[in-house]
This record gives C-alpha cells, structure tokens and sequence, in this order.
C-alpha cells in the first residue's frame, strides 16, 4: 500500500481540480506565492496560469461573493482560507447566499463551491487562529460540511465533491495533520455519495468512540494505548458532519453501549450535542453508561503553550474517560504520561 | 423625447409595472400575497430604460425591489403573479416570493433581501463571463443604501483590479429605509467610485424611460468595444413607503411636496391620454395572471423538502 501525506494528497486533488475540469479556478489570499498554501497550491499558478489560481485581495466576504456568481455562471471555484476563523467574515455570502441560492429560487441554480478552510492548532494560534466551526456551518441546510481525518478520505472525498457535486462544500482541514503519513489504497478509492460517508476506523466491542479530525487520529492512539489492558475500543470518523451515517452509529452502540464523542471544537451545541440527539432520539436504552463528550475547554484558546495544553484534551484524559466508562477500576490502567497533543503532531517549529 | 427609442413600446412596459404593483397594493389586504413587497413605482423608467438595451442573455442580479426589474428584463407575469401567491407555479415555485424573484431564461439571475449581497455575485458572473470566453453583460443593480457596505467596496475593487465586464448601476432614490444620503454617506458616489479606477456615468432623468435607453445604450456600445467596470448612478423617486402599500408622508421624513416636481414629468402620470390607450389591455393580462395564480396549486411538505441540496 502506498503511503502519502494529509498535504500530498491536498496538492493531488488540487491538481486534478484543476487537470480534469477547464471550468475549476482556485482563488485565496496566497495561493500564488512561494509558500503555496501551505504546499497545497505550489505550482499550479505556473501550469495552469495565474487567471486560474489567483491570488485575491484581503475580501473574505467578497470573494466568497464572487465565487458564487461564478458558480452561478459556469465555474466551480475553489476558494482557500488559511484559517477557518477569517471564513467568518464570509458568512453572509456562505449562509444566506451559497446556502440558499438553490431553494430560495426553488432549485434554478447550482451553487458548486468548494471552500477550504484550515483549523489551526498548537501554541502561538491563540483565539483567532485556532476555531473549528463544523457546529455552525453544519447547523445550516444547503451546505455540506467534511472534516477528512486522513490522505485517503481526501483523495476520495475531494474528487467527488470536486467533479460530481454541485453545491457548496465546506472542508476543515487540520493544519497539523498537513505531515502526517497515511495508507492511502488507491484500488479502492470510494466514488459517489459513499466518497464522504462516515468510516469505521477501528473495530472494537466495549466502547464507541465517535471522533472528528485530527480527533480520530487521537482515539486511534487511545485504542492502541487501551488495547494493551484489555479495552478494545470501536471507533467511527465522522467524516462528514453533515452527513453522519446513522446506521453505522446505531449498529456500533448495540454492540458497545457505550458512547464518547471527541470533537475538535467546543462541545456544547456541537457534533457531541448532535451525536448524542441521533442517539437518544432512536433508543436511549442504548446507552448501558451515561455518554461522555471531549472537546475544547469552554473558552476562547488562550495563547500560552502551558494553557493551551490544557485548554484541548490529551491523551491521558481521553483514556481516563474511557477507563470510567467501561467501569475498569480505578488504579488498574496507568494513564499515558502525555501533557500535550500537538507535540506529538507537530513536525514544525514555531506557531505555524 | 428620444427618437432612437419607441416611446410608446417603453411606456407600455413601464405602465405595465405600475399597474401590476397597483394591482397588488389592492389585493395586499387580502393577504393573497405572502410576502412583504418593496414596490417600485416612481422608479419603473429605470427598469424599462435599462433592460430595453439588454438582451436575454445579459445577466442582471438585483435587490427585494424586484418586481420592475423582474418584468422589464422579461420575467413571466403569470409565474410572478403565481410567486406572490406561494403557489407551486411561481417562478420560484413559491420559495422566494417578492424578495426573492428570479427567472434565469431571461438572465433575471437572482434577488437578495440582504443589502448589497448581490453585488460581489454579479462580479462573480462578469469573472466566469470573461474567463469563459463569453461576451454577454453582467448587470449589478442595488440602491444608494447598498454602497455604505464593505462588500460593495470589495466587489468594486476586484472588478476594477481583473477589469472584469460589469456595469454596477445605483438606483438613487436618496433614501434607505426613512434615512437620507447625506444622513448616511461622508463621501459622494461617483467620486467614491472614480476612487477604483472605475468610470463613472450620471443619468438624472430617471423618470424618463427613452432618456435612460439612450445614455445606456451609448455605454453599451462603448462598453462592447472596450468591455471594463462602468458605474451608473441613476436618479430616481420611490413613490411609496420603503415596505409595504401605503404613502408615508404622515412619517414626516420626506414630504409631498418633494416629490411633486418628479411626479409632474412622470410619463406616467403626464401623458394620460396614452395611459387610456393602453390601460385596458394591461389590466386583461394582469386579470390573467391573477386568476393563474389562484389556480396554481398550493405546495405541500415534498415542495418544502425539495431543493436544499
Ligand atoms: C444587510 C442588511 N442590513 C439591513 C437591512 C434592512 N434594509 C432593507 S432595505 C434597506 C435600505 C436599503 O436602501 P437602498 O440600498 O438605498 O435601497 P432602496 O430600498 O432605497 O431601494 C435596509 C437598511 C437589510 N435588508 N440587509
Ligand atoms: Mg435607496
């Protein structure tokens, strides 16, 4: 099996954006540059030219604007935000515009816009660089919302929305995930609407850990820590927050009866609140324990590295949850000596 | 009057606009008609002297004062009429009512009731125009409340910067809401525009359909030459409160006597005889139309769930 990068496997579906539909034009601050978006647009100025990745003015909301008109006149825009914190300046164009431009006009128009946005995280990121909005923009109907915790569900999940869905997708990417190696089994990339379906990340039979992001990457970690005591956790990556597979949830509670949901962003009024209503509106009896949820700490990201550590959960509290949950006793399991997540990601120095 | 322009053709579609929205300031109180409507009247010239110059083709993007455009650009009344109603026939089958008219066959391509949003979507459309090759015009048209947002700086800057080929028109009816331009604005429109590098074009007589065509279609004809951001600011008269179906002089924002001078060179109003001509067979079709629409089905809860996706 092969092997690429969360950042390859950007660039790849970049390039193929672009290679396969003359109608694909990327826009955001940067994407012409040196840097290239993080390497996810290096090049592709050069090959495609600039009238198809371009560099655009300090306009979120109007750019965002422009993408939809775009759309509304043929193109499939791209446009990158490196940050999903400055999208929030573009919420207007994507909640009443992108998001209602097909029913508000009972269905002429298609809407495909592909909107990148990168959720930060490690010290320096602060309050304004660092937020997850999958909450907010899955609250809304009209838009699809993918947070890809791994290489393959890039390549399959871009590719489909880029070329056979026509309305407006939003995309949260982990900036620290852009290193990381991933199995990528190009045989079987899945097509259609299965292409951004939730995964089974890891079978197990005591407890359902239903994770987002760069989350899934922690649960995995957490499992493999577990499974040398004798938890055997299952795990689900959401994948799509907007299109959560029920079944899979539902099939994998009977088994576990157990639920902890791991998010990367706050947990009141989020995927956890969203998870935890599937649940309990089919069969609350589902749950032998009361369900768990990890997230952010209730406040804005403070700065400092020694808060930020403690302001995202870590492994050691992952793990405590699940130890309470499945009723190990107390003392039996050591917990992982790991203060913070983001050391064990990060392949960068400084902030970014 | 300009003899480039068949007076009496624009004069029909003018007073077909008025009539329509006279027509719905008699039913509003039915309730037949289930949305807030943003009429027009007083500002129909603007409507019917731009698109006179227009093709299908052209794409305009426009505001919740929709209907004069809707119409003028070639929208169908009867799927209008039908709209206004919430029947399954309107041309949005009932989703976007007044605020939200649109008719993509005639490049009427969208109405938003969020000031200025439809701005940076027409520049959008003049991008993927120009990428793709084509020639077709993009229109903007938003009113002088509109320019007091960032997105219409945002959008006037990109389309100047790719020199894209839109013409942004400013329906200037000097109020938004009960609030005057001067109340609002520290700069002047035009010289805010000229700013961008954008050329800028003034037409006054806003009440005057051929008058409007003409100084148009001299900027359509340069502008198919040498196609580039062009601004127009159009003068124009709102007869009628901001929302709604009444006057609202009794507010004591704008008085009468304002607009008297306006209303004494509104064809419309001036040229009663031509009215007598044509009024009658207006009022058949727009009798039409209303019955159409009372006839349309109502939509059920698979209409509502359809199209979100
Ligand atoms: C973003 C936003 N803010 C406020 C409103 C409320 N509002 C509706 S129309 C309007 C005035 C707009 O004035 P103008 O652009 O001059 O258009 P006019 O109504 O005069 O045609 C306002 C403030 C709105 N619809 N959208
Ligand atoms: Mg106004």
């Amino acid at each position: 099996m092969e092997t690429m990068s969360y950042r390859d496997a950007l660039a790849e579906s970049m390039h193929d954006a672009l290679a396969n539909h003359s109608n694909t034009v990327i826009f955001g601050q940067g994407v012409d540059d040196f840097k290239g978006t993080f390497g996810t647009t290096l090049g592709l100025a050069e090959k495609f030219g600039a009238h198809r990745v371009m560099d655009t003015p300090i306009s979120e909301e109007g750019i965002t604007g422009i993408c939809v008109g775009a759309a509304l006149n043929g193109l499939r825009p791209i446009h990158i935000h490196i940050r999903a914190d400055f999208v929030f300046l573009a919420l207007n164009q994507i909640l009443n515009m992108a998001a209602k431009y097909k029913y508000m006009f009972g269905g002429h128009y298609n809407v495909p816009i592909f909107i990148r946005a990168v959720i930060g995280r490690s010290w320096g990121q602060g309050a304004q660089h660092s937020q997850s909005p999958q909450a907010l923009f899955s609250h809304f109907p009209g838009l699809k919302v993918i947070m890809p915790s791994n290489a393959q569900s890039i390549l399959e999940s871009y590719r489909y929305l880029l070329s056979d869905y026509h309305g407006p997708v939003v995309s949260l990417e982990h900036r620290l995930m852009y290193d990381i190696q991933f199995d990528v089994d190009r045989a079987n990339l899945r097509t259609g609407e299965q292409a951004i379906a939730s995964y089974l990340a890891r079978e197990g039979k005591d407890i359902t850990i239903v994770a987002t992001s760069i989350m899934v990457l922690e649960a995995v970690r957490v499992a493999k820590y577990l499974a040398e005591y004798g938890i055997d956790c299952e795990i689900i990556d959401v994948n799509s927050t907007t299109d959560i597979d029920q079944q899979l949830l539902l099939q994998s509670l009977e088994k576990t009866g157990r639920l902890l949901v791991a998010d990367t962003s706050w947990v009141s009024y989020g995927v956890a609140a969203e998870i935890n209503r599937l649940v309990l509106e089919h069969n609350p009896h589902l749950l032998k324990v009361p369900s768990k949820s990890l997230g952010m700490a209730p406040t804005p990201c403070p700065t400092a590295k020694v808060m930020e550590d403690m302001y995202y959960p870590n492994l050691a509290q992952f793990a405590q949850a699940i130890i309470a949950m499945v009723g190990a006793s107390e003392g039996d399991i050591p917990l992982p000596n790991e203060r913070s997540m983001s050391d064990v990601y990060k392949k960068f120095r400084g902030p970014f | 009057m300009n003899s480039r322009w068949n007076y009496r053709d624009l004069y029909y579609q003018a007073l077909r606009i008025r009539m329509v929205e006279e027509e719905i300031i008699k039913i509003y109180s039915s309730d037949k008609v289930q949305s807030p409507v943003h009429l027009s009247i007083g500002q129909e010239a603007v409507a019917v002297g731009l698109c006179a110059v227009l093709t299908e083709q052209d794409m305009l993007f426009s505001t919740y004062r929709s209907h004069a455009f809707y119409l003028a650009k070639g929208g169908d009344l009867k799927q209008m009429m039908a709209e206004l109603f919430g029947r399954l026939d309107g041309c949005c089958s009932g989703k976007g009512g007044s605020m939200h008219l649109s008719f993509p066959q005639v490049g009427f391509m969208g109405t938003s009731a969020v000031v200025a949003s439809g701005i940076p979507n027409a520049v959008g459309a003049a991008f993927a125009e120009k990428m793709l090759g084509r020639g077709n015009l993009t229109l903007a048209v938003f009113g002088d409340g509109a320019t007091e947002e960032g997105v219409y700086h945002e959008s006037l800057n990109f389309a100047s910067l790719h020199r894209l080929p839109i013409i942004f028109i400013c329906e200037n009816n000097q109020f938004a809401v009960h609030s005057r331009q001067h109340e609002r604005q520290s700069y002047s429109l035009r010289k805010h525009v000229e700013a961008y590098a954008i050329e800028t074009h003034h037409i006054s007589q806003g009440f005057d359909f051929c008058e409007v065509a003409s100084a148009f279609s001299d900027i359509c004809n340069d502008f198919k030459e040498s196609p580039r951001p062009i601004f127009i600011e159009v003068d124009t008269c709102r007869y009628m409160e901001h929302v709604g179906t009444g006057e609202d002089f009794y507010g004591g924002y704008r008085s009468a006597a304002e607009q008297a001078e306006w209303k004494r060179q509104d064809p419309l109003i001036k040229d009663e005889a031509l009215k007598a001509e044509l009024a009658p067979q207006i009022a058949i079709e727009i009798n039409e139309s209303i019955a159409f629409a009372e006839a349309s089905p109502l939509p059920s809860y698979a209409d509502v769930l359809k199209h979100v996706l």
